[in-house]
């Protein structure tokens, strides 16, 4: 008996030891990171901004009350224990930590949530992240002035919140993003418009320095609230625009860690070192050209099917993209709960194409102008690859490259005939299908200017259903209803894909976008050149 | 005539020169001829980014046409836009710089003035603005191009003049009683013609890849239509993984300016009057 | 002469009163605002955050009020604020301009260093093998697009050879500079080498020269005392004009070696329509760019006498 206990005493000696070794082991170093897109960052105050640039570096500063999971494909609970949902799942009682601390030391209580959301509502702010914290119950009497807090947001004590919704959704989807994290409201008074420049939050990492277009640097806080972690002491944000620049700083081991292009893709997925260290992931991103359906022969449901079928999308996505994308079947990608598993999307079919031009009346076919940007995969490049095969049909496709902000003003007056976009499909399939609402005009993102009773009567049903999987039911429908009117052409969803050195640990694949990385988890082995 | 002939003969540059800029320009007018594939109609993603072999000498594109098609078809845009360009910059650039230089006073003042601005906006602002108050098109890239690098040769037509009205001979000529006009073109300009020359002359260089910039921006040429600058100007993150797709336009590129720089160095050596001596 | 320099430096005035009419004119008539821009291409705000974003920046005030305020501003030395940044767009350019200059600096060094001797060589030379050359290296430099020539440096140099630092600004130290500097300098080293060139042969065409040295003086002393001098002029306004533009151009050589210089800064404040960094980084550049063509202007003297500023101007 006493042998057995000494036995186990020992054992449990032992893996304690081991453990706290092994977390020793994925201590320290620093991380070599990218910043991709665009230029330099903007702002690091996380209601002031509205770019995915500046995300990708706030979410390391600061934290939510949710968070993404890549393992569940949907945010949980970052900032509280537990949360209890009342029966008509309207009000949600969240018991927060208890250890979260801001970098300047202080305890997070329930009073930071209430200032921080009332400070994104406030018009003084002018916060893009509006939109997020509408959701709750008295949001808009706030915002109007007529109320001096938010009803529907309750302080019970320090430690536990109490919030109200207005109708019923998941409201983690809108208070997991990093533009609505929360904030020390002393810090931000005192710092006033330099908080976007010297940010203080409760996140892993404590920021350090920025080099204006060069680099941000970020220093692990010590006293984050998730044991053990952060693993790293310094991670670098490298403002790094150009991918061929990109390429070489990671060959060289300057980057721990790239996105990669499409024209780098087939390189690396044939090298045998890199690839087996590659993160791949549909991204909640879908490519398509977005028809005006006010336009002549657009108008016409059968000339944009047969548009679809006249285009072999997948030689495109295989030759043009090299396979960096992941063939569509209809507006939400796999990746998306709501994702139609079992449907088909348009197959290259050119005969059928001719058909239902035919049968359209455009059997001598018809010219049509397409908008886009530079950008090589989602600009008129991919538009240039549709000319010799719509002409098979009979159809012109003329590309006109356009500057973005010039592009973006006539999207959005419906002042074209088609244009080539990305647009967000995700993570939340209702919102991301509620784009094609009738009711929703083009400058809020309804581009084609689609209109279909059917398609809204399956949202309206998804909105009000309690039952889950009733819920994805109609909202497949939904997205099955549109696939057939097919207002736009499905080009692709983004395939988003990463490259590390073998001693990088912990990456995940984030579907939202996979630069959205959370390096709390990420450690870095004694390979590294920068591990100490 | 026999003298001209002897003196162009003397001139090796002139005529290698000229003979490259010949073919060039033979070249964009014979494109359909030439040109063994459409540059735009024959396009087959089944054969995208082939490397150079015998159906294909320069390989093909990223959308699987014929890169050497879209060189030889790519030549009418982009000299038409480096020698129309460049011509105007010249040309206005001569007759500002000069006149400020030769007459001085508020006149110099003004045109110093208008040169800063113009040396000072980004041509990028310009073409933006260009494209929203006229829109887009081929003339309008010229404007946006010939309209805006000319302060470069007028400050340098300036500064030359400058140091060249007081020598001697100009003082000879006004004493002559040669009117201003005469004095400026005859007497002035061929004796600074060197530097004018040898900046609008590898400015073509400049003006074919800024053309691509402002493409991007809408202005000017617009997809799948090749141009030079363009095709380098796309071709740019694939530089090391299929390197044929910028070599061949920068080639073109290169070899257009070496011509036209041989061509204007020739015709320095024949229009300076000093230099004839020399050859005499 | 100093009469000549406060003139100048008055007429500076006028100069950078009438740019930013027009900037401020041609940024306001660009299709799309900063509010259109602001998530990026593919984030869109809805349309009462973009109201409400509008006022606040004041955009939607007429067009002369809002002239009248920023100019209002800029005789103060306030350039504003970013629409973006909610930063002061003197801080953001106060920050950036220095590696800026530090490589635009470099990059003529570089330029005149080696392209005033070889265009030198190559007109007392001409038509040998150096002249051929020079004018081979010459053609290339133009013709190369900047952003592969730093491509290909950043290739042998970082990957191959693995002697300098792929990118980023580190202390500012002479290693990270290299490459930046090079690639920015490559093609004026080039037109500067063409034009000092054409200038030496012409001045050696000059009557003067040839008298000088039917006089008998060495060949030596003529290349020195007199060539030297008068092309010196052409040289001086090269190297002025280069560098004035230099400082706005260094964009893709910025984003390539991730330098935090002014020119990216620019260009992507005009992508966002962010109009008062737009307009701050245009007047900078200006000021540099007059400042430089000043002195230029006034070493002209300091040279050749001849030229007399007082004198042309009465």
């Amino acid at each position: 008996m006493k042998k057995i206990f000494c036995f186990l005493l020992s054992s449990i000696i032992c893996f304690c030891f081991f453990t706290t070794n092994a977390q020793a082991a994925k201590k320290g170093g620093t991380f070599n990171f990218i910043a991709p897109y665009g230029g330099d960052l903007s702002s690091l105050d996380p209601h002031k901004t509205n770019r995915s640039q500046d995300y990708i570096v706030i979410l390391n500063i600061h934290r939510s009350l949710y968070i993404w999971s890549s393992e569940k494909g949907k945010p949980v609970l970052a900032l509280a224990d537990s949360v209890d949902i009342s029966k008509d799942r309207l009000t949600y009682t969240y018991h927060l930590k208890k250890n979260i601390k801001f970098h300047n030391g202080r305890g997070v209580t329930a009073d930071d949530f209430i200032w921080s959301y009332q400070r994104i509502l406030n018009p003084k702010t002018v916060s893009s992240s509006v939109r997020n914290i509408r959701i709750i119950e008295g949001a808009d009497d706030f915002i109007s002035g007529k109320s001096k807090s938010i009803k529907g947001l309750k302080k019970i004590d320090n430690y536990t919140l109490q919030i109200t919704l207005k109708d019923v959704v998941e409201p983690g989807f809108s208070l997991y993003p990093p533009e609505v994290a929360i904030l020390p409201k002393e810090e931000v008074i005192k710092r006033g418009d330099g908080f976007g420049v010297s940010p203080v939050g409760c996140g892993p990492f404590k920021f350090s320095k920025w080099v204006k277009g060069s680099e941000v640097v970020l220093e692990k806080f010590n006293n984050y609230y998730e044991p053990q972690k952060p693993y790293l002491n310094k991670v670098v944000y490298k403002i790094m625009p150009e991918a061929a620049s990109r390429d070489i700083a990671f060959k060289v081991k300057e980057l721990d860690a790239t996105i990669v292009g499409s024209v780098n893709y087939p390189e690396y997925k044939r090298n045998p070192d890199i690839s087996k260290n590659m993160l791949e992931i549909a991204e909640l991103w879908t490519r398509v050209i977005c028809f005006n359906v006010d336009y002549g022969p657009f108008k016409n449901k059968k000339v944009r099917q047969a548009v679809n079928y006249a285009i072999n999308t997948k030689l495109i996505n295989r030759k043009l993209l090299k396979g960096k994308a992941v063939n569509p079947v209809s507006f939400l990608p796999p990746t998306s709960p709501a994702f139609s598993e079992n449907v088909k999307g348009y197959e290259y079919n050119p005969e059928k194409a001719r058909q239902l031009l035919k049968e359209a009346g455009y059997e001598k076919g018809f010219t049509f102008e397409c908008l886009g940007t530079d950008n090589s995969t989602w600009g008129v490049r991919a538009v240039e690859a549709l000319i010799p095969m719509l002409r098979k049909v009979g159809i012109t496709v003329k590309p006109v490259r356009m500057e973005g902000a010039a592009m973006a003003t006539r999207a959005k007056t419906g002042n074209f005939q088609a244009l080539i976009w990305s647009l967000d499909s995700g993570p939340d399939p209702l919102s991301a299908l509620s784009r094609w609402k009738s009711d929703n005009k083009r400058n809020g993102g309804n581009y084609c200017g689609y209109k279909s009773a059917v398609y809204d009567n399956y949202l309206d049903l998804a909105r009000k259903t309690t039952d889950e999987n009733k819920k994805l039911d109609y909202l497949k429908k939904a997205d099955q209803t549109f696939l057939k009117d097919a207002p736009v052409w499905f080009y692709n969803y983004n395939k988003a894909v990463m490259a590390y050195h073998p001693w990088v640990h912990g990456l995940q694949p984030m579907s939202v976008e996979l630069m959205f990385q959370d390096l709390s988890g990420v450690w870095v082995d004694d390979k590294s050149p920068r591990k100490r | 005539m026999k003298n001209s002939i002897l003196k162009i003969k003397n001139q090796p540059n002139l005529v290698i020169g000229g003979f490259i800029t010949a073919v060039i320009i033979f070249m964009a007018l014979f494109a359909e001829v030439l040109s063994p594939y459409h540059p735009v109609n024959d396009a087959d993603l089944m054969v995208s980014e082939e490397p150079p072999q015998i159906s294909y000498l320069m390989g093909t594109d990223d959308q699987g046409r014929d890169i050497l098609s879209r060189v030889i078809y790519g030549s009418r845009i982009s000299l038409s836009i480096g020698i129309v360009t460049q011509l105007m910059n010249t040309i206005i650039g001569i007759i500002f710089g000069l006149s400020a230089g030769y007459f001085g006073k508020w006149w110099d003042d003004f045109v110093m003035g208008l040169t800063n601005i113009m040396l000072s906006i980004p041509s990028m602002i310009f073409a933006l603005a260009i494209m929203a108050l006229i829109g887009p098109g081929l003339i309008n890239l010229f404007i946006a191009l010939g309209m805006t690098n000319w302060a470069y040769t007028c400050r340098i037509t300036r500064s030359q003049v400058l140091f060249t009205k007081s020598l001697d001979y100009i003082n000879a000529a006004k004493a002559l009683g040669y009117s201003n006009t005469r004095i400026m073109f005859t007497q002035i300009l061929p004796n600074i013609l060197g530097p004018i020359l040898v900046i609008g002359t590898l400015g073509v260089a400049s003006a074919i890849l800024m053309e691509a910039s402002l493409s991007f921006l809408g202005l000017g040429i617009q997809p799948p239509d090749p141009s030079w600058g363009g095709m380098l100007a796309t071709a740019r993150e694939q530089m090391f993984t299929a390197p044929w797709l910028s070599i061949f336009p920068g080639l073109a590129i290169f070899i257009t300016v070496l011509g036209l720089n041989l061509f204007g160095d020739g015709l320095r050596d024949i229009l300076d009057p000093h230099s004839y001596s020399k050859i005499k | 002469m100093l009469q000549y320099v406060v003139k100048r430096i008055l007429l500076f005035i006028p100069t950078i009163f009438f740019i930013s009419l027009i900037m401020f004119f041609i940024l306001n008539v660009l299709p799309g605002d900063a509010t259109t821009m602001s998530g990026g291409l593919k984030r869109q705000l809805d349309e009462q955050t973009t109201a409400n974003m509008r006022k606040q920046l004041g955009l939607d005030q007429p067009l002369h009020i809002r002239y009248f305020k920023y100019m209002k501003g800029i005789v103060k030395g306030d350039f504003g604020k970013s629409y973006l940044r909610n930063e002061s767009v003197n801080l953001l350019i106060s920050e950036r301009i220095m590696p800026t200059l530090q490589i635009s600096l470099a990059a003529i060094l570089i330029a005149v260093g080696i392209g005033i001797p070889l265009g030198f060589i190559s007109a007392l030379k001409q038509g040998s093998w150096i002249d051929t050359l020079s004018m081979v290296t010459a053609v290339s430099g133009v013709s190369i697009p900047q952003f592969w020539l730093g491509l290909i440096l950043m290739y042998v140099f970082s990957l191959v050879l693995n002697w300098l630092p792929p990118q980023g600004y580190g202390d500012g130290g002479f290693m990270h500079m290299i490459m930046p500097s090079v690639t920015l300098g490559v093609g004026y080293m080039a037109l500067i080498a063409r034009t000092t060139r054409a200038a030496v042969i012409e001045v050696l065409n000059e009557d003067f020269v040839r008298t000088a040295r039917a006089k008998g003086i060495s060949e030596l002393a003529v290349n020195y005392r007199h060539v030297f001098k008068n092309t010196l002029i052409l040289i001086l306004t090269t190297v002025g004009l280069q560098f004035g533009s230099l400082v706005g151009q260094t964009v893709i050589v910025e984003k390539l070696f991730s330098w935090p210089g002014i020119g990216s800064l620019l260009v992507d404040s005009i992508f966002q329509r962010d109009i008062p960094v737009t307009q701050g980084c245009v007047l900078v550049i200006i000021g540099v760019f007059l400042i430089v063509n000043l002195v230029i202007d006034l070493l002209y003297v300091v040279i050749d006498p001849r030229i007399k500023y007082t004198e042309s101007n009465r």
